[in-house]
């Protein structure tokens, strides 16, 4: 029974939950203003997310009348649960152990596209053409990006494996650990073009601008949340918010998860720090310096560059011990 | 009580807007680009954010007399904005159907067909009076949300 309230209150409170939504909707509440700031223009006070989530909460829903209902209804839930659970499983570097098993890196495989899998749920059963095309483009897009991300877990868990004796380690917990003693892989040259990979696979994860392709507002009118209102819209928008965090805490996690001297607040706040400085290279400068690409360039794009620095970091990691 | 009026303070600074071309000459349609898409005229700074799709919009922003060939399409798409909802009509065709008056293709101004909130006139308006526009029109928002 303890043992159960202790699960609910890190899934619902601490690692997963409130903190990850707040932090997730402040970063980007910066995003957007640090994009304005580099168009050199106002923009909106950096709790804007907060705001549009509270009004979205108000608002009134419109069911699409020849749409599969219970499917519409199911398809943001399915999201936001998905990445609940992946913030819980997800270690914070001197603050939060994670779910210290065996694989939970692999369990963090399956649940990182669950927005992804949410979002062509919701094209598909809106009954709306543009809801279909942009369901269509986000499996590319999926397919796309999953195959750079697989390289990058497993050169990170060949990496810390070999380092520690085995074969491969699949424990989040594990790796910070080695990475606590032995310094941050990013700063190990073999994993540099892994690093890079991760880079480019965050804005594709994120549908951020330049392969923002399966909500693109110009041309299929933001697709898969199209026919979205209310507090359905702002399941979705808390559920991307989440895997905002999740994403970058992942980087964190694998590449640079030290620790700064001090209690589990300065900790927690230097996490928040490290997610933001990602965030603001891999998301903001992208999206204020490019525009979009199109569905052939981004799979193309995704299966020459990220997926060849993957694979040498991988190749790398397998021959020099 | 007091949790309810804050929330309601916090929604009332997201509007998102829609616009709706009602057989406008485009002229308004370049302005309101202009409006929000420079980094000039920054309308994000309001917290507003124009959307692709009429089920996340707040506030609507209609150029154009409402001509007979567009008249049930611009209804549908008004009745799809979900509640509360504010109507701006952008330019002096809504508002009185302009150099259109008593054509035998316009079936009459705009607030004959919808309500509307807040009229900015001008052929077209200054991006300044259309910002004057949708700052009244937060106004209204507040008191709806």
């Amino acid at each position: 029974m303890k043992e159960l309230f202790s699960y609910a209150f890190h899934m619902l409170v601490f690692p997963g939950g409130v903190f990850a939504l707040c932090l997730g909707l402040l970063l980007k509440g910066v995003d957007r203003k640090v994009l304005a700031r580099m168009q050199r223009r106002v923009g909106p006070p950096i709790l804007q997310p907060f705001f549009d989530i509270v009004k979205l909460g108000r608002k009134e829903t419109i069911l699409p009348a020849s749409g599969h209902t219970p499917m519409f209804r199911f398809a943001p839930i399915l999201g936001f649960m998905g990445m609940m659970v992946a913030a819980m499983v997800l270690p914070i570097p001197g603050v939060w152990n994670g779910a210290e098993g065996l694989g939970d890196m692999l369990m963090m495989l399956y649940l990182l596209p669950m927005p992804a899998l949410a979002l062509m749920l919701a094209g598909s059963s809106s009954s709306s053409p543009y809801g279909a095309i942009g369901a269509s483009r986000e499996m590319i897009l999926m397919f796309a990006y999953e195959i750079p991300l697989l390289a990058v877990i497993l050169a990170v868990a060949f990496k810390v494996g070999h380092a520690t004796g085995g074969v491969a380690e699949f424990s989040f917990a594990k790796i910070v650990e080695y990475q606590l003693q032995n310094g941050s892989l990013i700063f190990d040259w073999t994993m540099f073009p892994a690093f890079l990979a991760f880079l480019m696979f965050i804005p594709g994860t994120l549908g951020s601008v330049p392969f923002d392709l399966a909500e693109a507002e110009t041309e299929v009118l933001e697709g898969p949340l199209l026919e979205y209102s209310g507090p359905g819209l702002a399941m979705f928008h808390l559920g991307a918010a989440l895997k905002m965090v999740v994403v970058m805490g992942l980087g964190v996690v694998m590449f640079f998860p030290g620790t700064i001297p001090g209690g589990w607040i300065t900790n927690m706040g230097w996490f928040a720090v490290k997610c933001m400085l990602l965030m603001l290279f891999s998301v903001t400068l992208v999206r204020a310096a490019m525009g979009r690409l199109r569905t052939d360039q981004t799979f193309k794009f995704y299966l020459k560059y990220p997926a060849t620095l993957a694979y040498v970091s991988l190749g790398l990691t397998y021959f020099i011990r | 009580m007091q949790i309810a009026e804050k929330l309601q303070s916090m929604a009332a600074r997201s509007p998102w807007l829609y616009r709706i071309n009602a057989g406008s000459c485009n002229g308004c349609d370049v302005e309101l680009a202009t409006t929000a898409l420079i980094p000039r005229y920054d309308v994000e700074r309001l917290g507003c954010k124009y959307c692709g799709s009429p089920k996340h919009a707040d506030i609507v922003l209609i150029t154009g007399p409402v001509t007979a060939a567009v008249k049930d399409k611009v209804l549908r798409v008004y009745n799809e904005i979900p509640d509360p909802k504010v109507t701006v009509a952008v330019g002096i065709c809504p508002i009185s159907g302009g150099v259109f008056r008593d054509s035998y293709s316009i079936p009459g101004p705009l607030d004959s067909i919808i309500p509307v909130d807040v009229n900015v006139p001008g052929c077209p308006p200054r991006p300044q009076a259309i910002i004057e526009g949708v700052a009244k029109a937060l106004a209204i928002w507040k008191t709806r949300i």
